[in-house]
């Protein structure tokens, strides 16, 4: 099918001056690009920015689509709840009702009766506010948001096992010299297209990619070499590659001795998981498994990168720790163009974790059970290092816990669509509807909007300025190119607003770029350091990599070269079990069930669903033809995907590129995430999106 | 294997009781069914050790290697070692394994009880080491017993560079696992690897032939052999039990929670048990039965139904993997054999489960098959046979103009025909300027174009 290309088309890079300088609204590449009209806002290519050189996806080139959108909110909502009936307020009406509706609930059940839920599509600026927010004006402890459910497993690997956690912890253009990249869990050729191109460049190179995935991919595609485990157990296949490292004497003994703790237990542990053990968990012939183990045995500079199919998982940290082991024990973090590295998926993923954004941190990767941080991050803000809360409680329990006698009673959600994006989201939509106050800013109605009590309309993407910091740890500016629309107010306005009216003891800017100057002095000293970072630097430097203490530091594009983040300055080896996915499959549910994305759609698809340039097709149920002939159904033909916690009729999608036992669907419409299972990995609190026990019916 | 398994499941389960490990070989417990890949060369010995000495230490757990148990006497609940030390126990857990069947054959076995200087066993470490040593300086090798175990060092041996060839008493190797058809299929591949297979013949006495040694058949062929290695399988190791009184059958009898009839704080796993009848060789039931008894002796309570086993030969160049009791279960019979290729694929398929399989040759699918074995799937009535046949290769076609080949700019195969170059292309639809990958398909679907130009 053609879906046609109505895009505006100029083929050449606008001059130096002409446009502004600025990035994509969605993923956590933030391609360069630049916007051309004030009015009329085209995309066009900003060629020098390394990250993708020119080069956009679909969703890149028609993002100006959601400008002027006939969808777009651009006055405050109330809904009456007797009646369902939205009616416009004015600005001042809509923040005079939250704030006096957030005293009565606080009134009544304390500071942490309300909530703030934000995202990692937010700018560092936001991001930052809406942790002071929750931790002055609000005064509750009870903050999350949805990069939880992103990359928190890598994050709380990488820090276990390196000190730090940076998705990249080198410039992304630095695979095309590895001698062999191992893909985790990655479909980056959807999900990041341009980032495919220096995934080219490996090969062009000499260099062999490798691709490990249930679902043999568009990345698969262009890999080398191809593993399809099943869902779940990729853990097990780490495992599996370390036996026969340690089998065929390859480990680095010297990298090991020097650079690390903690290899011994590591080493006895594997010795439980020879090939043909590895097989029968895993679904990998035992011969691919030792090609792949002896491909890493061979090269000089090997690099593992996982994603959400690896991190998504009830035991994501630990498969994360296994692959961190694989690195390590081949003696590849630190050494140039190798290592292991974290494609972060949403647009500020990396930023919306560091500065305060999270239950249990405050500002530059700081800890909120550490007494420095807190002092230092008190002393920034003007207030007492004891009025701070604690540690909340983490996305899925946080809302899990919304209306129940020790939960929050009030929330206030920014940049995320929680009813399509949280796990079990029909058990999560009514927690949402048990509040007594919901209160979402948002651009559109989104599905989780159209639950709120009072929607506010915020400013987008092109309307406003702010960071983002991107996968590689590069701090980058997306500029102002359209005017605000009338009625519209920045994320930045609604915070302060609200904090002036509940009485806050500090004031709160609303200027960006006075934001991320206190956002600089609040990080100064922690592992996220931005304190020299400045708008000016960004402009002038393509994006400057953390952590920069000072205005006349460089940056640091590339970390580990010789010290790791830890007290003692040597990375850390886990010895880590499989247990395997939380839900098995049995007689009742015979199918493994996992979720993923498409390329023209991003996310919850609240933005990309509303941009007609972009196919949007709907749900589908891709499956084997092994699948799909026991179930009776051909291509096209609907089906019932059932759970334990509900089910779904949708299209089959036939295909040999998945495995016969395992049942794909993507995530971007209000669906699957309603039959995917809600348990949590114990240390990053990651929903187990990535596998659950399914069954399949012709419908 | 089995007691280590155990012991990491009390440390797990956070087992309150004092633990004592007590084992006759100079090593902690390592894994055993790697030591063909040792004598192979694909793993290094150290890499077989499953916990340091560190580890037990670590975990307050008194380890005793090299420590022979004489008996256990269960009146006063202590065993006595060699050196008559005694151990006291609340509970006492068997795990001593099996033995290996030493076959009739005159002259294997001096008047001391020792093997003969040329010939050796295989089932410790030290067997390992010993044969490892000979290696260098043989030539020729026998190896009595075409199991799996036999059929790898065979292999290894070969690898190892040394003429090496297999007596079987049975119809064919691996004959308890498969079929006749897939056992000569196999025995092809070996004789094609370079090692000979005797089949239906059975070793009879070994001659002293100066250097050498002669293996006499009873079909009354003389191998000579520089080395000759027993494979024959094993029995339970059962001594210390019938020594004590407890029921013993082929194996040391147990219940559904792993414990001695005879006496309930008395418990055996792994190859030395026989739980409802069943003895077994193999790793996961023994593993599963340990973490079952831990997680009993840790207070929680679960009973022991059984093991589906999965055995795989590991050995280079020789794809086999065994589930189940593919000769002897009851069902269907799905085959799919192929002896010019050298593959032959059965699997056994009771009410649309499979239920035993053998896969020779072709491991493609192993995978999955495992899968679908383990976990019971039910299958579809075509999909046995499906399994066993690749996946169809979609014939090369034209693509249709409204296929979509630029996913990155949503680029159907019909614009881009309609383009001139790839510069108008990407000049009029940005197509191959996101991802790059589909920039081949470009320019082929653009070279598919006639020019005019071209014609004369």
């Amino acid at each position: 099918m053609s879906h046609g290309t109505a895009l505006p088309l100029s083929p050449v890079s606008p001059g130096a001056g002409e446009g502004t300088r600025t990035h994509c609204p969605y993923c956590s590449l933030q391609c360069g690009m630049t916007l051309v009209g004030r009015r009329t806002t085209t995309v066009q290519p900003w060629a020098e920015f390394p990250v993708n050189e020119g080069a956009l996806c679909r969703k890149g080139w028609s993002a100006t689509g959601l400008l002027g959108h006939r969808e777009r909110l651009t006055t405050p909502l109330v809904r009456d709840r007797a009646t369902g009936e939205w009616s416009s307020a004015t600005w001042d009406e809509a923040l005079d009702l939250v704030a006096s509706r957030i005293r009565e609930v606080q009134a009544e059940h304390g500071p942490d009766g309300v909530a703030v839920f934000g995202g990692g599509g937010l700018t560092n600026e936001k991001a930052y506010q809406l942790g002071k927010f929750a931790r002055v004006a609000l005064g509750t402890s009870q903050i999350d948001y949805n990069g939880r459910w992103c990359m928190s497993s890598a994050a709380s690997a990488s820090t276990r096992a390196f000190g730090v956690d940076r998705g990249l912890p080198f410039p992304l253009a630095d695979v095309e010299h590895a001698d062999v990249v191992v893909l985790v869990g990655s479909n980056l050729a959807e999900t990041m297209p341009p980032a495919a191109r220096h995934l080219d460049r490996v090969r062009e190179n000499g260099g062999q990619v490798v691709v490990i995935d249930p679902r043999r991919t568009a990345t698969a595609d262009r890999a080398d070499v191809v593993l399809q485990p099943v869902p779940g157990t990729d853990l097990a296949l780490a495992l599996g590659v370390l036996h026969l490292l340690v089998a065929g004497g390859h480990v680095d003994d010297t990298y090991i001795a020097e650079r690390t703790t903690g290899w011994e237990a590591v080493r006895d542990a594997v010795a439980a998981w020879w090939p043909e053990r590895v097989e029968r968990v895993t679904g990998v012939a035992a011969p691919e498994l030792r090609a792949l183990a002896d491909l890493l045995a061979s090269r000089e500079r090997v690099m593992v990168l996982t994603a959400r199919g690896a991190e998504q998982h009830a035991q994501g940290s630990d498969t994360v720790l296994a692959w961190i082991d694989v690195a390590l024990a081949l003696g590849m973090p630190g050494k140039e163009y190798a290592g292991y590295g974290c494609l972060t998926g949403q647009g500020n993923g990396q930023g919306g974790r560091e500065h305060g954004q999270k239950a249990d941190q405050l500002p530059g990767y700081r800890m909120i059970d550490d007494p420095a941080a807190r002092a230092h991050v008190a002393a920034v803000w003007g207030v007492e290092p004891d009025s701070l809360p604690g540690k909340g409680r983490s996305a899925y329990e946080l809302l899990d816990a919304l209306g129940t006698p020790a939960g929050p009673r009030a929330m206030l959600v920014h940049g995320s669509n929680i009813v399509v994006s949280a796990p079990r989201a029909t058990h999560v939509q009514e927690r949402l509807e048990s509040l007594d106050l919901l209160v979402v800013c948002d651009l559109v109605m989104s599905e989780t909007a159209a639950l709120a009590d009072v929607v506010l309309p915020v400013t987008q993407w092109a309307e406003e300025t702010g960071t983002m910091t991107n996968l590689e740890g590069r701090v980058i500016l997306r500029q102002q190119a359209r005017p605000v629309p009338d009625g519209v107010r920045s994320d930045l306005d609604v915070v302060a607003g609200l904090a002036q009216r509940l009485g806050s003891p500090i004031e709160f800017a609303t200027d960006p770029e006075e934001v991320f100057a206190e956002l600089g002095r609040a990080s100064a000293g922690g592992k996220a350091d931005y304190a020299g970072i400045t708008y000016d630097r960004i402009r002038d430097e393509q994006g400057v990599f953390w952590p920069c203490p000072a205005p006349d530091h460089p940056g640091t594009p590339r970390l580990f070269a010789d010290t790791f983040a830890t007290p003692d300055g040597r990375a850390r080896f886990h010895a880590v079990e499989h247990r395997g996915p939380a839900e098995v499959v049995d007689g009742d549910y015979p199918v493994h069930l996992t979720t993923g994305r498409v390329l023209a759609q991003y996310q919850s698809g609240a933005q990309t669903r509303r941009i007609g340039d972009l196919p949007d097709d709907g749900a589908f149920a891709e499956m084997h033809p092994l699948l799909a002939n026991r179930l009776g159904v051909a291509d096209g033909m609907p089906v019932t995907v059932a759970t334990r916690r509900g089910e779904m009729r949708l299209p089959a999608r036939v295909t040999t590129t998945i495995r016969p036992d395992t049942v794909f669907v993507p995530f971007h419409w209000l669906g699957v995430n309603r039959l995917v299972n809600d348990a949590l990995d114990p240390a990053s609190r990651m929903p187990e999106f990535k596998v659950c026990a399914a069954r399949v019916v012709a419908a | 294997m089995a007691a280590t398994r155990f012991v990491e499941g009390l440390v797990a389960g956070g087992y309150a009781g004092h633990v004592t490990v007590l084992g006759d070989e100079p090593v902690p417990a390592y894994n055993r069914i790697l030591l063909s890949a040792v004598l192979e060369g694909t793993h290094a010995p150290d890499a077989l050790t499953l916990r340091s000495p560190g580890w037990y230490a670590e975990h307050g757990i008194d380890l005793r290697t090299g420590t022979r148990v004489l008996a256990v006497d269960r009146e006063h609940g202590d065993v006595m070692l060699v050196d008559g030390t005694l151990v006291p126990f609340d509970r006492l857990v068997l795990a001593t394994g099996s033995i290996p069947t030493l076959p009739p054959i005159r002259g294997v076995v001096r008047h001391d009880g020792s093997l003969h200087p040329r010939v050796h066993a295989f089932r410790s470490l030290a067997d390992c080491d010993r044969l490892l040593a000979a290696v260098p300086t043989a030539r020729r090798a026998v190896v009595v017993g075409g199991g799996l175990l036999g059929v790898q060092v065979a292999r290894a041996l070969s690898l190892r560079g040394v003429a090496t060839e297999v007596v079987e008493g049975g119809e064919h190797v691996l004959h308890r696992q498969v079929s006749t058809p897939a056992g000569k299929i196999l025995a092809r591949s070996l004789t094609r690897l370079g090692t000979t297979v005797y089949t239906g013949a059975r070793a009879v006495r070994l001659h002293e032939q100066g250097d050498s040694v002669g293996l006499q058949l009873d079909t009354g062929f003389v191998l000579d052999a520089d080395l000759v290695v027993l494979t024959a399988g094993g029995r339970p190791s059962t001594a210390l039990a019938r020594g004590a009184g407890l029921e013993v059958r082929r194996g040391i009898v147990v219940d559904d929670h792993l414990a001695s009839p005879t006496d309930p704080r008395i418990h055996a796993l792994g190859d030395c048990a026989e739980h409802r009848g069943v003895t077994t060789g193999f790793v996961p039931p023994a593993w599963e039965q340990a973490q079952l008894l831990a997680a009993r002796l840790c207070g929680a309570d679960v009973v022991h139904e059984g093991s589906r086993s999965v055995a795989r030969l590991r050995a280079t160049d020789l794809d086999v993997a065994v589930l189940g009791d593919p000769v002897g279960e009851e069902g269907e019979v799905v085959e799919v054999s192929n002896p010019v290729a050298g593959k032959h694929s059965r699997l056994v398929v009771r009410d649309g489960v499979i239920v035993a399989a053998a896969l020779v040759g072709d491991l493609s699918r192993v995978g999955l098959i495992t899968q679908h074995y383990d976990r019971g799937t039910v299958l579809g009535v075509r999909e046995p046979g499906d399994l066993l046949l690749p996946d169809p290769v979609d014939a090369p076609t034209v693509l249709p103009d409204e296929a979509e080949v630029c996913a990155c700019a949503g680029v159907s195969a019909g614009e881009i025909r309609a383009c001139g170059s790839l510069e108008e292309l990407r000049e009029t639809t940005r197509a191959t300027t996101g991802c790059g990958g589909c920039e081949q398909t470009c320019r082929d679907l653009l070279g598919a174009t006639p020019r005019l130009e071209g014609v004369r």
